[in-house]
């Protein structure tokens, strides 16, 4: 996959993955948030079945 | 050949990469440091549990770093370059710090923003490290995370956009100095730290049946007093991420007064200094004397680069004897458990700092039309930090209170929470929470081991 969105340093600015495909960013941003929120609805499971037997 | 004479344009171009590579040399530092609070903030709040929540302290604290950096990175940058107004965004101000802008990566034509970004992530990551030293031992994981996220990830940076920002309105309408952000760092987030507190009530056994406060004592102060050390050691990276480097010209604080390292080194040893010797006189401990230096640096933030050094010293003196009377206070009055005085420290700390400038002020503002730092625009803006803080907080944790998942069960809070949430142990030969540990009966003297003969 080409990920350079340069083929040459003269004159680059942004330089990053992706930075000349929105699509890809946009795909790569929604799944990094979609990642944090999970992990974070995964903690609410992991901590609703530890206190079972703490009720 | 002979060597030919640089041209004054290549000069230019030498010094032109020079300056920059400096600034983010500076920042870089800066940030660097400022990862050694969290590594007091650790070092603190595992010290200041019991045994048997040592490690979901720490859990608790390594993860308020980890998720404010994305969360950060997705919407608290483009808050401070926006929300500068109040309430109503500049989207174009705000547009270089949208989470796809050609500024938010790697960018040869950019070397400020991720810098700039990087120390701003780390101011960030305090205000929630703040926050979670008050709440210790009885908190849900999840929803304290919640609160970090919102504390760290929007509600300081809006506090910041407002009063840490060179157009921000406290500033330019009521002539807010804040050099060392006592007020968007420190008073937000003890301000939040009291709103939640408040909502989350006394660890269990905290007080008598009669109301008596009940002393809970940490499970390992050294580790405790050295981490507040830390944090102080983190405070010099804090604080010159507080200064602007202007590669052509003089430091300037982030209002655009002119500053210089100097005037910050003199009055953030002073004002150390001061806490200290403050909190020993009135507590004679070291958990508050470490505290006291917090204080000290905490309250004389906000000028920092303007005050006397003596000045400094006696403010943070007194800031430091009337923050463990505060935290006395809040205990004895009001039943309120804030674990490690947080709100003490940095809410009062703060507050007395913003108002101490406004009793020691007159200093002129830079931009045009932006009216001198006064006693009354001081504390009108200590007063909208303090708001700014404590609604949310109590807002937020109100109705997780009243859902329910704003605090572990009792029974897991009597079990440890390292029993019940990690799948570790602090100590395994010693803890008593331990899932796998077995007394080690006295052993027998040990017989010597033969040796081998060859």
């Amino acid at each position: 996959m080409n990920a350079s969105p340069i083929t040459s340093w003269e004159g680059a600015t942004a330089y990053f993955t992706f930075a000349n495909n929105p699509t890809m960013m946009s795909i790569i941003l929604t799944l990094s948030v979609l990642v944090t929120v999970g992990i974070i609805v995964a903690s609410v499971v992991h901590e609703n079945k530890t206190y079972i037997d703490y009720q | 050949m002979e060597p030919t004479a640089p041209t004054i344009e290549q000069l230019q171009s030498l010094i032109e990469m020079t300056t920059t590579i400096n600034m983010e040399v500076f920042y870089w530092w800066c940030t660097a440091f400022m990862v050694i609070i969290h590594v007091g903030f650790l070092a603190y709040e595992m010290g200041a549990s019991r045994l048997k929540n040592t490690l979901a302290s720490g859990v608790k604290n390594i993860l308020a770093f980890a998720f404010i950096i994305p969360t950060f990175f997705f919407f608290g940058w483009w808050i401070y370059l926006a929300m500068y107004n109040g309430f109503t965004p500049d989207f174009e101000a705000g547009a270089g710090g949208l989470p796809w802008a050609t500024s938010m990566g790697p960018n040869l034509s950019d070397s400020a923003s991720g810098i700039f970004w990087g120390a701003f992530v780390l101011f960030a990551a305090t205000t929630a490290s703040v926050f979670s030293g008050a709440v210790i031992e009885r908190i849900r994981m999840s929803s304290f995370l919640i609160l970090a996220i919102i504390l760290g990830s929007a509600v300081w940076i809006l506090a910041a956009s407002w009063g840490w920002h060179p157009d921000g309105w406290l500033t330019t309408q009521w002539g807010f100095h804040d050099f060392g952000a006592a007020g968007c760092v420190h008073m937000v987030a003890g301000f939040f730290a009291l709103g939640v507190t408040i909502n989350l009530g006394a660890r269990l056994g905290r007080f008598a049946e009669d109301g008596t406060p009940v002393d809970i004592k940490g499970h390992n102060m050294p580790m405790t007093v050295i981490g507040l050390m830390l944090i102080i050691v983190g405070f010099f990276g804090f604080l010159g991420g507080c200064m602007i480097y202007m590669g052509s010209g003089q430091w300037t604080t982030i209002f655009g007064t002119p500053v210089t390292l100097s005037a910050v080194s003199f009055n953030t040893l002073m004002a150390a200094s001061g806490g200290i010797i403050g909190a020993y006189f009135i507590t004679r401990q070291p958990f508050w004397m470490m505290s006291g230096a917090l204080v000290g640096v905490v309250s004389c933030a906000p000028g920092l680069d303007l005050y006397y050094p003596p000045l400094a010293f006696l403010i943070g003196m007194f800031a430091s004897m009337v923050a463990p009377l505060t935290d006395r206070f809040l205990t004895k009055r009001f039943k309120l458990d804030d674990a490690v005085g947080a709100f003490a420290v940095h809410g009062m700390g703060g507050f007395i700092g913003i108002v101490a400038l406004g009793v020691f002020s007159g200093f002129p503002n830079i931009a045009e039309g932006t009216p001198n730092i006064s006693f009354s625009g001081q504390l009108m803006s200590a007063v909208v930090m303090a708001l700014l803080g404590f609604i949310p907080g109590y807002g937020l944790s109100f109705v997780m209170a009243k859902m329910g998942v704003l605090r572990v069960p009792p029974k897991a809070e009597v079990a440890g929470l390292d029993l019940v949430e990690v799948p570790l142990e602090a100590y395994p030969e010693s803890n008593p929470s331990s899932k796998s540990h077995t007394p080690t009966p006295i052993s027998a003297p040990v017989e010597p081991i033969a040796t081998a003969t060859v």
